[in-house]
């Protein structure tokens, strides 16, 4: 059966993997534009997040093409924002007009929650063993997808034929949708880093680094906001962020003590992985020299309205700039443009300035 | 500490917290010892002095939050209690993240020297803080475990004598949903309650039937939303009840998740008032008249209908 879901980015792949290992199909999401944003906003609540809006657009677009049968993928527990367990919700908002609309979560807190999910919503056929291939399939393809799009993102800045970039992660996009093998999954890695080695570099290094850090949701939306801002790499400048779903999924107690003891001086007890990955990578960008960081963010986001004022502080502390991108109903591709332009322009001036002083200390010392 | 011969002052500001536990952390610190200071009740002033420090698109309560730590920063006080709310002991619902992040906020907005803030880590339940949580408070004032055993606080029932004591009342009756700092804060709810009184009306809240800060079993992810949404269904059902007030604080996303769904689901009249700093008095009263005159209509012609049938 095919069944439909909301984008976050090239992740609708990794739900696809996971539900062909359970004789499941997932339609490809359209890609998020005006018009879609425009049916979210008119949707959702007024307070509800930038991305939940977008989320919701994209479905309904999805519902008025026919698709009936919606999964999504979501954890519980204090990670899982709004998402979790809002099937009721979204039935609720989309029920009077869809008949036949159903929605179903995949994913749960545990092995066995995932496993119960899987079996309410395919069948009780599924066995243990199917699960964990299942799962296995999703995390192996997320992780890929996120290799894909950092490397990929990191050659726009290194490389000197962009346009080859971007046909080389097209193809091993397609590459990873295709394979249903974890044996498969491992080539198209290996494949993947011949290919982007082979690509030729520029001669001159980037001219700014730029640290980005924020909401996974938004991070995530490639097809507007996060396009135009890696469009950045274009121009040389190399562009960094270390989150994505691929570390929510991932996160561990063990794996995230390091970043939350980094950032004691900013947060306190239990605060959330969103927010501990905001706060340590802006933290570490700074530590590494990066000329800014970039805080983007959905207007209505929680965890990450609640820590730009931390940001704030850590920016100040630290002396880097920083600049909050927050993203909302009032969105203009111009806006963006005009304020990424200006702080370019801040930290191109700021490395000058730098660049100068350092030139002046050193004539001194040779005088 | 306890037995110092000059307790000392504790700042506990009269928002969020001091409201959705009832008080029950400034009763808890002054059997312990230390002389309470609350925060004046909110007003314009406390509020600017808040929206001045806090970020636009943070929720209306945070600003007046803020606003109440900067009063208390101003007085003599020795410390200022801003606790970290983290988990429900059930671990199926969860607090909002700014509420959870209240410590952060004040510190990075440097409202105040980070020493005067006392920022104990509680959790809580369907009833309001854990033991643990109590035992959390306690600690971070220095008081022993034995002390804290003797100023816990003593499970109260007063709920349901409100409630029976409304039902016998005659006067149109308006339920009252929403989280409990916008529900007994008058400066933050356009003092609803005593405008519903000069109207001729009782009111309801949900705390007043019962229903616990954070009810199980409604599948929401946040613990107030599920108490909004719990209050809102029992009031609906209640036959004394003529009319629901949802007060919806701006930019509250719990909430807003549920306010369409309440809009849908409730049968009663439901009048929604979306809070923030941009309120006017009279724009509100207005609307507050306009809902007590539809439910006074919808009222006479039932009893009209009725009349006519027997």
């Amino acid at each position: 059966m095919n069944h439909f879901t909301f984008s976050w980015g090239k992740n609708y792949i990794a739900v696809r993997g996971l539900l062909r290992v359970l004789g499941q199909d997932l339609v490809a999401p359209p890609a998020i534009n005006t018009a879609m944003a425009t049916k979210g906003i008119e949707t959702a609540h007024p307070f509800l997040c930038f991305s939940g809006k977008l989320v919701l657009g994209q479905l309904r677009a999805q519902l008025e093409q026919g698709n009936r049968s919606m999964v999504f993928m979501s954890s519980l527990g204090p990670e899982a924002c709004r998402c979790a367990d809002t099937s009721e919700y979204l039935e609720g908002a989309f029920g009077e007009d869809f008949d036949g609309f159903s929605a179903h979560r995949i994913g749960g807190g545990s092995f066995g929650g995932a496993l119960a999910n899987l079996r309410s919503n395919f069948g009780p056929r599924i066995r243990k063993h199917d699960c964990f291939r299942a799962y296995a399939m999703f995390c192996g393809k997320v992780d890929l997808l996120f290799k894909i799009e950092k490397q990929c993102t990191a050659l726009r800045c290194l490389s000197s034929e962009p346009q080859a970039v971007q046909a080389l992660e097209e193809v091993a996009l397609e590459r990873v949708d295709r394979t249903n093998t974890m044996v498969g999954l491992w080539r198209v890695s290996r494949w993947f880093d011949r290919a982007a080695e082979r690509l030729p570099r520029r001669s001159a290094p980037p001219s700014l680094r730029i640290g980005i850090v924020g909401g996974e949701h938004i991070l995530s939306e490639l097809d507007s906001v996060m396009a135009r801002i890696k469009r950045l790499a274009e121009k040389g400048i190399y562009i960094d962020w270390r989150s994505g779903f691929r570390l929510l999924a991932r996160s561990t107690p063990e794996r995230l003590a390091p970043l939350k003891e980094r950032c004691r001086d900013y947060l306190h007890d239990e605060p959330s992985t969103s927010e501990i990955f905001s706060c340590a990578h802006a933290l570490e960008f700074a530590e590494e020299g990066y000329d800014g960081v970039l805080h983007v963010y959905a207007f209505g986001c929680m965890p990450q309205s609640a820590l730009k004022p931390v940001l704030q502080r850590v920016a100040q502390d630290a002396g880097i700039p920083l600049l909050s991108l927050s993203i909302g109903d009032r969105f203009a591709e111009e806006g963006l443009e005009n304020r990424l332009e200006a702080f370019v322009d801040l930290l191109t001036e700021k490395r000058a300035s730098k660049r100068r002083i350092h030139t002046v200390h050193t004539a001194k010392g040779a005088a | 500490m306890v037995s110092a011969e000059t307790p000392i002052r504790i700042g506990i500001p009269r928002s969020i917290l001091h409201y959705e536990f009832g008080g029950a952390i400034a009763s808890f610190v002054e059997r312990l010892g230390p002389t309470v200071v609350l925060s004046p009740e909110t007003n314009d002033d406390i509020f600017r002095r808040g929206k001045r420090l806090v970020i636009d698109e943070l929720c209306f309560p945070i600003k007046a939050f803020v606003g109440h730590v900067a009063a208390l920063a101003e007085t003599d006080v020795d410390r200022i209690f801003v606790p970290v709310v983290t988990s429900h002991e059930s671990g199926r619902v969860f607090p909002c993240h700014p509420r959870t992040r209240l410590a952060d906020i004040v510190r990075a907005l440097r409202v105040c020297d980070a020493g005067r803030l006392l920022t104990p880590a509680v959790t809580f339940d369907a009833n309001g803080l854990t033991r643990d949580g109590f035992l959390s408070v306690g600690r971070a004032l220095g008081a022993s475990d034995e002390e804290i055993g003797r100023a816990l606080p003593a499970p109260t029932r007063a709920a349901r004598a409100t409630e029976a004591a409304i039902v016998g009342d005659d006067r149109p009756v308006i339920g009252i949903i929403g989280h409990p700092y916008l529900v007994a804060d008058p400066w933050m709810n356009g003092s609803l309650v005593d405008r519903l009184e000069d109207l001729g009306c009782a009111s309801l809240t949900g705390t007043d039937i019962g229903i616990p800060l954070s009810p199980d079993g409604t599948g929401l992810h946040f613990e107030l939303a599920a108490h909004t949404l719990v209050a809102g269904r029992r009031l609906d059902g209640m036959q004394a009840v003529d009319g629901i007030v949802f007060l919806l604080a701006f930019n509250c996303g719990p909430d807003g998740d549920i306010a369409g769904h309440l809009a849908r689901t409730i049968r009663k009249p439901l009048l929604t008032l979306v809070l923030d700093e941009l309120q006017s008095p009279a724009g509100m009263l207005t609307r507050i008249e306009a809902f007590v005159d539809l439910i006074d209509r919808t009222s006479a012609s039932r009893v009209a209908a009725t009349g006519g049938c027997t």
